[in-house]
């Protein structure tokens, strides 16, 4: 069940209902969305009923056991146990293909944001969930199963007690999230995909290098909108229940360096990288810098492995892992200085970093290398033809370029127009997206990019 | 308690929503998806489902559609003979039996998509006479052979397909290379061959090419002669030379290809694609007796005319004009070749998108398939139906769905997988067929052979 089908807003609709209904009891509330989780997790199969609840319990025992115990040993072991068992269950579903429990679902997201409980009452950062209900209903909250936000169990947690009737104010920001996910995702991100970006990544050689190269800008774009847009449904359809996600993307395109880039894109999974996997490697604290940079290598080689056991997200990782290093390195050397005021060394800055970004998107949504040399060959041979762009890919493209650079107050002054709107504007302004989407998407469910991770 | 203003909004949306699917407006959402839980089929089944091809026939060819059960490969008039007698002869490992296939087809075949696989299934069992037929260097950065890397510099290149030269000599595999002094070539093999044959335009001021292996010459071509006229030069490889080079070395000098050969026995399939190539490309624009003089040459036992696909995109041109000129097409070869067997290969299937967002196979695409298979028949040609054997409508939405992918995502252009099933059963039908021709002939062969017996 995706998070942009039909199918899915019924269910959530649903869910909306019968949790409001019996919100004021706690435990009934709870109950209500650990039915819906473990709903959400058995529409994609069944086994995942047995999978999900014996690994939450675990996490939850380790996690009460941790608290407990006070020698550094069997802390360290009850820790190490939980990272085994929830990078087991990515690597079972991830990287042993062929193998008969080959599930459909990459439970990526589940464990992340698990690991993130036990960890963190290893760190004595957070205190276990008294309540196990709420532990099941946050570990495997459904709107963030399939591509998060991976969200911090310390924080879903407490908006479990506090309960309070949900805001007009939220409400709108719920649905508005909602219907510009849907248009992010149907509007712009499957018609670059299906009109351009998709063969020019199967077949790079069947078109010429102003087109290859279309289709790796039109690629970047459709990553974003893509993963933006499942990411504003996630959002909007927790809010909906009244739990607040973290956000998850700001303009990334805008990013004027590396570093800037990640505090923009992926949010919650450049902090999850930065909090569990780069400080705790070794070296961090040495006073030889060298380790520094070999720990952000290191970190982002491992993310890389995360999208698949496969040499171009090994490479992809690496690109940004030698990025991050190299500005870390350049920041040494020169200081850390001001951001410019000149709006031409502001634009560079901006168009290099993008540049930068977008030869890692080369490999990252590449077949394999040879395909990524191939795209790049293609492009660097100079050839002209524009007879496979469509006008109407040029005209998406631009609107989804345009779109990104708008400055934030436009989005938060759209939001605020649709929030303080009457219902049945709301209501009337999602009918008509949804006719929108249908009679010029036309493209059926195409599964988010970030679900396969 | 439920919030007043959210569930205000959602039952106004489902109300607008209902109003819409009830005027028509929007289309009906599927919601009771929801509920099922049943395991998800694999995109592919396991056997190919069959095609069903339904249409009225419009005009003059009325079409009686094939058996969807029937074969795949059809030769009711035996037009696979010479192909099956020269294939015995060759796994009978008579000595110098080399059967030779010229594979006609479009931008599949141009990537030597499916007829790499059919030559290595082919020479895997029959024995590998040489990688044959290569094109001097790429009109198309998607043009390359397995078993054969090659690139090319300085060369004025003109395709049949696209620019065309206006001499209409486009040589056996439709592009022409003209180069100045200095244009070259090289190719890498992977396996090693015994001879290297260029075929190129002798013509009044022709230049000098030198054809060297590895760093010596093995030999020069004059290409100067009275007339305008295709012409061939066969040179021998030293022992183990895989990389070899053509060098201008006066201008102006004119290629239409080389050709790599090894001691047989054994199979050459030579790959001849071109991308857009369709059947009124090579009437049009293959000069007629220039195209003659170089399928004579090649001697070929098999001939494959494998157009469709660019075709099956009009569907006016498909019943007014097509069954003519394929008719044309068909009696220029069998003209050109009268001895050579003649297989009329029909184009896959391709999928678009329709307004729904479903990718379903263009009405088109299997009335050009059954328009191919009556022409083949009336003219005496054996038929290959890969669009019926790779599974018929729909096939390349299943590609499309099936992970991994098996067909590009402009439905059209399969990815190596899904050219490989196809070469696959390219190979099958035609080893099948074979096998059914070598049985037939021996019963003939017991059945009119006096038994020992009688003899004493």
């Amino acid at each position: 069940m995706l998070l942009s089908t039909p199918a899915y807003f019924t269910f959530l609709i649903a869910i909306f209902f019968a949790y409001w209904l019996v919100a004021r009891f706690r435990l009934a509330g709870l109950a209500v969305i650990v039915f819906a989780n473990y709903f959400f997790y058995a529409r994609w199969d069944l086994v995942y009923l047995a999978v999900i609840p014996v690994a939450s319990s675990c996490d939850f025992l380790i996690g009460k056991a941790l608290a407990a115990a006070e020698r550094p040993g069997v802390r360290r072991a009850l820790v190490t146990l939980s990272i085994a068992l929830n990078i087991g269950l990515i690597a079972s579903v991830k990287y042993m293909p062929g193998l008969p429990w080959i599930l459909p679902l990459g439970l990526s997201f589940y464990a992340f944001q698990s690991l993130t409980y036990t960890i963190d009452i290893y760190r004595r950062d957070a205190e276990p969930a008294e309540s196990y209900l709420a532990y099941l209903a946050s570990a495997s909250f459904f709107p963030t199963t399939l591509a998060g936000p991976i969200t911090r169990i310390s924080t879903l947690l407490p908006q479990w007690s506090k309960r309070e009737l949900l805001s007009p104010q939220d409400s709108g920001k719920a649905f508005f999230l909602i219907g510009l996910g849907l248009l992010k995702k149907f509007l712009i991100a499957d018609y670059l995909a299906e009109n351009l970006v998709n063969r020019v990544f199967d077949l790079p050689n069947l078109y010429s290098g102003t087109e290859v190269l279309l289709g790796v800008y039109g690629y970047a774009l459709q990553l974003y909108y893509d993963f933006s847009g499942y990411t504003d449904i996630a959002i909007g359809s927790a809010l909906l229940l009244g739990i607040k996600l973290p956000i998850n993307f700001n303009r990334p395109y805008t990013a004027q360096n590396i570093a800037d880039f990640w505090r923009r894109w992926h949010i919650s999974f450049s902090n999850w990288l930065r909090d569990y996997v780069y400080f705790s490697l070794p070296g961090l604290r040495s006073r030889w810098k060298i380790f520094t940079y070999a720990n952000l290598v290191i970190t982002m080689a491992i993310g890389g492995l995360w999208h698949g056991a496969n040499w171009t997200f090994l490479i992809w990782g690496l690109w940004h892992g030698t990025g991050l290093a190299a500005q870390r390195w350049w920041q040494v050397l020169r200081g850390n200085p001001k951001p410019s005021a000149n709006f031409a060394i502001h634009f560079l800055k901006g168009l290099v970093t993008f540049h930068f970004v977008l030869i890692g998107w080369i490999f990252f949504r590449a077949a394999n290398i040879a395909t990524a040399r191939e795209i790049l060959t293609q492009i660097g041979s100079g050839t002209v033809s524009f007879a496979n762009v469509a006008p109407g890919f040029l005209l998406v493209l631009g609107i989804a370029v345009i779109a990104h650079y708008l400055p934030k107050s436009w989005y938060d002054g759209s939001l605020r127009l649709y929030s303080a709107s009457p219902f049945y504007a709301q209501a009337a302004a999602m009918a008509l997206l949804i006719v929108a989407i249908q009679y010029i998407g036309a493209t059926g469910a195409v599964p988010f990019i970030y679900n396969k991770f | 308690m439920l919030p007043k203003k959210s569930s205000l909004v959602i039952i106004t949306f489902g109300i607008l929503i209902l109003l819409l699917q009830w005027t028509k407006l929007a289309r009906p959402f599927v919601v009771d998806a929801a509920l099922d839980f049943r395991p998800r089929p694999s995109a592919i089944p396991e056997e190919p489902l069959r095609a069903r091809p339904q249409f009225r026939s419009q005009n003059k060819i009325v079409i009686v559609p094939q058996d969807p059960t029937g074969p795949n490969l059809i030769d009711p008039h035996g037009a696979l003979k010479v192909f099956y007698q020269a294939l015995w002869r060759t796994e009978a490992k008579q000595p110098g039996a080399v059967t030779r296939i010229l594979h006609y087809g479009d931008s599949p075949v141009t990537a030597d998509s499916i007829t790499a696989d059919a030559r290595s299934l082919l020479q895997e069992h029959f024995g590998d006479a040489g990688h044959g037929f290569i094109l001097i260097a790429k009109p198309w950065a998607w043009y390359g052979h397995r078993g054969v890397d090659v690139h090319g510099g300085g060369w004025h290149i003109e395709a049949a397909s696209q620019s065309r030269a206006r001499d209409g000599f486009h040589g056996l595999g439709g592009v022409s290379f003209q180069g100045g002094t200095g244009a070259s070539s090289q190719f890498v093999l992977h396996k090693d061959h015994v001879r290297i044959e260029v075929k190129y335009m002798r013509q009044p001021g022709g230049g000098t090419l030198a054809v060297e292996a590895g760093e010596s010459t093995i030999g020069k071509i004059d290409t100067d002669g009275p007339d305008k006229q295709p012409a061939f030069q066969m040179f021998d490889l030293p022992n183990g030379a895989r990389e070899i080079n053509l060098t201008v070395e006066r201008g102006p000098v004119r290629i239409f290809g080389v050709s790599f050969e090894r001691d047989g026995p054994g199979v050459i399939y030579n790959s001849l694609g071109l991308n857009g190539g369709q059947v009124q490309m090579a009437l049009r624009f293959f000069e007629k007796a220039q195209w003659t003089a170089e399928l004579q040459h090649e001697q070929p036992d098999l001939v494959i005319v494998n157009y469709g696909t660019n075709e099956s995109l009009y569907a006016d041109y498909i019943e007014r004009y097509y069954p003519g000129e394929l008719r044309e097409l068909l009696r220029r070869i069998k003209n050109a070749v009268p001895k050579a067997s003649l297989l009329v290969m029909s184009p896959m299937d391709r999928g678009e998108r329709n307004s729904s967002g479903q990718i379903t196979t263009p009405p088109t695409l299997p009335r050009l398939v059954e328009i191919q298979r009556q022409i083949a028949e009336e003219t005496g040609c054996a038929f290959f139906n890969t669009f019926q054997a790779m599974g018929g409508e729909g096939t390349m939405a299943r590609w499309y769905e099936n992970q991994p992918r098996l067909v590009s995502a402009d439905f059209m252009h399969p990815l190596p997988a899904g050219a490989k099933k196809v070469g696959v059963l390219l190979d099958q039908a035609l080893e099948s067929g074979f096998r059914q021709f070598k049985i037939k002939q021996e019963q003939r062969l017991a059945e009119h052979t006096p038994s020992k017996g009688t003899d004493q």
